[in-house]
């Protein structure tokens, strides 16, 4: 191995490109926007936890009174929606559109204001549904929505319409991400950047970008069915009509089973990165943790039913549905293996984000195996639906995506800003973060096999349940510790943490061969791969040109002077992803009894849409 | 190497083994899912040892090789670079091979299960139709004609067969100490059985509702009584008649008791309302669960709202007589039904022929005591977030109609009529 040396040289670039609020509307740059994506995630994470602080509060105790049955269902409801849509999917799009042009030697996505508009929707959509609790009118049907709770006879008010019009669009923004970003690997990888040497954050990037897109549709059509019932009169949940209320169930499920590794796929693979480099060693066995990632991603979309054994589907599909269910474990426990080979003889150095990398490992195991309790049909019709349930999945998308997301920024937080978290706050972060949620969520296993049900508001004393509640409230506040000791950090070292230079990990990946931050052109020339790990075994002058060639006066050249074509900024996506929201949402005037306005509305924004298309579409790209 | 993991592990096996001891001791937990009450409760708790013994292994041998590996190979000062190793294709086949194995232990008696518990209930069940509605529950034993609610009865060593149906929206069956749970899932009829076990004399337990269902999703509780097949027949010959209040029949229909229409209060504070002189009978009752047998963790202990409750001096002026007719000309006739009382025969709300004979009401929510009903009569949706029992209470804020009930609110000394009535039907 020989590795680059990758001191502090790198020219710390903040200066060459513009800022200023309209250069971040306008922006098509794939790094801004996923800084974007990163910083609005963080912003709904802090809501999101937010709420659940609220959740945990009112369940510290026994018939506790502090939110009403009415706001806890909205404050359940809007805590699942917010992390599993507006906080663990859009940090995942943040790496996705920070790294991937980065990783496979491009200068940015395929459609760059395509990029930009799967940014704004998903900011629009990510409001509609968040900011009614504000108001009380928060969406209070759960996560999952089940009809025919969601239809207009349960459920009268506007908090179904939010979130049904919400999601929906949050899914028009998830769809062109993915169309985008497969097209942006298929096509744009520099030259020798083989599919089989594709950093495996990119790997798991590809797959997921694939089961967003055969996931989605999915929801979509059960999101379309929900909102034609409740605003246009048709019938397919009504239950009067006849309606079977598991048509909702399954296409959700098709839906909602992929989407488990739409959360964590991404983090697997930002952990993948981050375990070699600190280990000082090639990920153990590539191969077969590319071939795991897409087996994982082929099986999810065959164990959907294991959400609903309790529905009684019959001893057949119960039994097809728990093998399949078994058979997801082994490409997964394949991946744990391999991590865990990756560290084997290395030299390991517990930087936070190795940390991280470290807990998710561990941690998933936990959400893993409890996950193969589930797997098994009888045994779940006692777990399903009780907080054996609330803890399995926490284990897994706490301690799993969250964590690796973690991992992911701190490892990241150099080449995205040019400066490097504080080590010391970070371990803090950590060691909070750790504690905190195992504190929080492994009492939960006992609470749920004790009987306690899901999403109820409150509970008798007396019933056992004291003990596991009371240590769940502790460890939720001091998550909220860690988040702010995190923020803390986060705001500072932006500010004023140490320069990182280009590759202060001395990673093997291309992306760490770039100046950090990022100019705008990524790449002042594309380079040619050879190797899975270009800066372990590659020349550093075959990645990139001299500093003499790229910098000027102790600045990095600007892609003008290096004569690279650079896309347009433009404010046409945002007002294009402004004009579909206000176009979906106009319905909402249909329940208000408001038909002429919601017309109005409606027909003004899709001809506003159609117009910024044209637009869109007529000016020049660069 | 040997300093660091060792400590790791031993907390590792102090934390297995405290979960197998919660695990085991039940008194402390009254609703565990671990308690062998039935052959249902049984098979699934065999599963669930299968599943934590390989789940224990597993999570012992992972975490402890990664432990081991992250101690062993931490970084020194001046270590020599990593062999560069870049896979083992052997390694690999073996440990996807070995969860295969693991996996088939745990996947046969899974089938195996499934088609036991899925399989036709056997003959001679006690048929039982769940009717779950938002948020109560009615039981139906059509082989008994005995129709109640909230409150199910069992014997003990005979097969209950449920039929699972809702009215509404989607909820879930589920008694934890009995077995799992099973949806009810509209304009769908689905089935459960189990077999509670024959060396039960008398036991209490808990069951509620595990499909969020809206608001009150929490407080749709149920309370499962499995007592000796003897007790159980004398409770359904009793349950199955009349109430015992009220034996000879209105003669003729009180004035002003068209649904939909405000009673008219003024009839019963004038006496207008000619009754028979039915006295509460002292008829033979049924077995009925001994109060004084009851567990705490059935006891309920929600706080009720202040200022809710009726006095013990009023609700000790109560009389049962003008109760009867404050009720069967009140909006109560609506939804609620009294077998005896041919006014009574609403279908909406819990059928109260035998009330009396219940240890709770709302659901599992109350204690059912003359207190606890005259506050739900006042105002039953302070007590039971979006219960649709309306508020009765004269002046008492409705909170979800959000004004205070004027025209047709009963008075406090009315409520302790009706509270009397509703006492007499044992």
């Amino acid at each position: 191995m020989a590795t680059m040396a990758a001191p502090v040289s790198g020219v710390h670039a903040e200066s060459s490109s513009p800022s200023g609020i309209w250069s971040w509307l306008t922006t098509v740059d794939h790094k801004r926007i996923g800084i974007l994506y990163l910083v609005s995630a963080m912003f709904f994470f802090v809501w999101g936890g937010l709420e659940a602080l609220v959740i945990r509060l009112q369940l510290a105790g026994p018939n506790m009174g502090l939110v009403s049955a009415d706001m806890y269902n909205q404050l359940f409801t809007m805590h699942g929606t917010t992390m599993v849509f507006l906080v663990v999917m859009p940090l995942s799009s943040a790496f996705f559109n920070f790294l991937i042009p980065l990783q496979i030697g491009a200068r940015d996505v395929a459609f760059p204001r395509l990029n930009a508009f799967s940014y704004w929707v998903f900011l629009f959509g990510g409001l509609v549904i968040t900011l009614p609790i504000l108001f009380g009118l928060a969406p209070n049907g759960g996560w999952f929505g089940y009809a025919p709770l969601t239809t207009k006879a349960y459920a009268t008010g506007y908090n179904i319409d939010y979130w049904v019009l919400g999601l929906q669009i949050l899914g028009v923004a998830s769809l062109a991400a993915a169309f985008n970003f497969i097209t942006t690997i298929i096509n744009m990888r520099a030259p020798g950047m083989h599919l089989m040497r594709m950093p495996i954050f990119t790997w798991m990037s590809f797959v997921v970008q694939f089961l967003v897109i055969l996931a989605f549709p999915a929801i979509t059509v059960a999101l379309v069915f929900l909102m034609f019932d409740r605003f246009f009169g048709t019938n397919f949940y009504t239950i009067a009509a006849g309606a079977d209320p598991l048509l909702w169930q399954h296409l959700f499920w098709i839906f909602g089973h992929p989407e488990v590794y739409i959360l964590i796929l991404p983090a697997f693979g930002l952990v993948s990165e981050v375990l070699p480099t600190f280990s000082k060693k090639p990920l153990f066995g590539y191969p077969v943790m590319v071939y795991s990632g897409m087996l994982i991603g082929f099986l999810g979309f065959g164990v959907w039913a294991h959400h609903m054994f309790s529905v009684g589907m019959g001893p057949v599909a119960d039994s097809v549905f728990s093998l399949t269910t078994m058979l997801i474990a082994i490409p997964t426990g394949v991946k744990i293996l391999n991590w865990i080979s990756t560290m084997w003889g290395g030299n390991i150095r517990f930087t936070t984000s190795m940390l991280f990398g470290i807990a998710l490992v561990g941690l998933f195991t936990i959400g893993g195996i409890s996950g193969i309790m589930h797997s098994s049909a009888p045994a779940d019709l006692q777990q399903t639906d009780s907080y054996f349930v609330v803890a399995h999945f926490h284990y897994v998308l706490f301690g799993g995506a969250v964590f690796g997301i973690m991992a992911g920024i701190y490892y990241y937080f150099p080449k995205m800003t040019g400066r490097m978290l504080d080590e010391t706050l970070g371990k803090i972060h950590f060691w909070t973060f750790f504690i905190a949620m195992n504190l929080t969520f492994f009492p939960m296993h006992f609470a749920g096999l004790y009987g306690m049900p899901r999403r109820i508001y409150t509970y008798d004393a007396g019933q056992g349940w004291e003990l596991f509640n009371k240590l769940s409230t502790a460890g939720v506040i001091l998550q909220g510790v860690g988040m702010l000791v995190f923020l803390y950090n986060f705001i500072k070292s932006w500010r004023s943490g140490p320069v990182a230079g280009n590759n202060p990990w001395g990673a093997p990946t291309l992306e760490w061969a770039l100046p950090s931050p990022v100019p705008d052109y990524n790449f002042a020339h594309i380079p040619t791969i050879t190797s899975r790990y270009p800066l372990w075994d590659q020349k550093a002058d075959e990645l990139v040109k001299s500093e003499a060639e790229t910098t000027v006066g102790g600045r990095l050249k600007t892609a003008k002077e290096l004569g690279i074509p650079m896309p347009f900024p433009t404010i046409r996506p945002l007002i294009a992803a402004l004009l579909m929201s206000t176009m979906l949402c106009s319905v909402l005037f249909i329940h208000a009894g408001n038909l002429p306005l919601a017309m109005t509305i409606g027909i003004g924004s899709f001809l506003g849409l159609a117009f910024t298309l044209v637009s869109w579409l007529t000016s020049p790209l660069e | 190497m040997t300093r660091f993991p060792r400590p790791r592990l031993r907390a590792g096996a102090l934390l297995a083994i405290l979960a197998v001891s919660l695990a085991a001791c039940g008194g402390q937990y009254p609703n565990s899912t671990f308690l062998h009450w039935s052959e249902f409760a049984s098979d699934i708790d065999f599963l669930w040892d299968r599943l934590l013994l390989w789940g224990t292994i597993v999570f012992v041998l992972v975490e402890a090789v990664l432990i081991y590996t992250i101690f062993r190979f931490r970084a020194r000062p001046g270590a020599a670079e990593p062999k560069q190793t870049h896979g083992n294709t052997t390694l690999e086949i073996t440990w996807t091979v070995i969860p295969a194995i693991i996996l088939v232990f745990i996947a046969i008696p899974t089938i195996r299960t499934v088609f036991k518990t899925q399989a036709k209930a056997p003959a001679g069940a006690i048929e039982v139709e769940v009717i779950g509605h938002q948020w109560w529950w009615e039981f139906r034993y059509p082989q008994y004609g005995v129709v109640t609610a909230n409150e199910l009865y069992l014997p003990a060593g005979r097969t209950a067969s449920f039929a699972l149906k809702t009215k509404d929206v989607l909820h879930s069956f589920w008694i934890p100490n009995f077995g799992g749970k099973r949806d009810l899932i509209s304009n769908r009829t689905n089935y459960l059985w189990f077999t509670p076990n024959d060396t039960i004399t008398a036991v209490a337990s808990n069951g509620q509702c595990a499909e969020y269902c809206g608001d009150s999703h929490a407080n749709m509780k149920f309370r499962v009584y499995v007592v000796k097949a003897a007790d159980f027949e004398s409770w359904a010959a009793h349950q199955k008649g009349e109430a015992v209040f009220g034996v000879a029949p209105v003669a003729a229909p009180a004035p002003a008791a068209a649904p939909g229409k405000a009673p008219a209060r003024k009839g019963a504070a004038s006496g207008e309302v000619a009754l028979a002189d039915t006295t509460p009978a002292a008829a033979p009752t049924g077995y009925v669960f001994p109060a004084d047998k009851l567990p705490a963790h059935v006891i309920p202990q929600t706080p009720l709202p202040a200022g809710l409750a009726l006095d013990d001096a009023t609700l000790a002026k109560g009389n049962a007589d003008s109760g009867k007719a404050i009720y069967s000309r009140s909006t109560c006739i609506g939804c609620h039904a009294i077998s005896g009382n041919p006014m009574s025969m609403g279908i909406i709300g819990p059928n109260l022929t035998h009330l009396a004979s219940r240890h709770t009401m709302a659901a599992g929510l109350y204690p059912n005591d003359a207190k606890h009903l005259s506050a739900w009569i006042k105002n039953a949706r302070a007590m039971k977030p979006g219960s649709l029992m309306p508020t009765l209470g004269m002046e008492m804020w409705d909170p979800m109609m959000k004004m205070k009930v004027t025209t047709g609110g009963l008075t406090d000394a009315q409520i302790a009529d009706v509270v009397a009535y509703l006492r007499a039907l044992k």
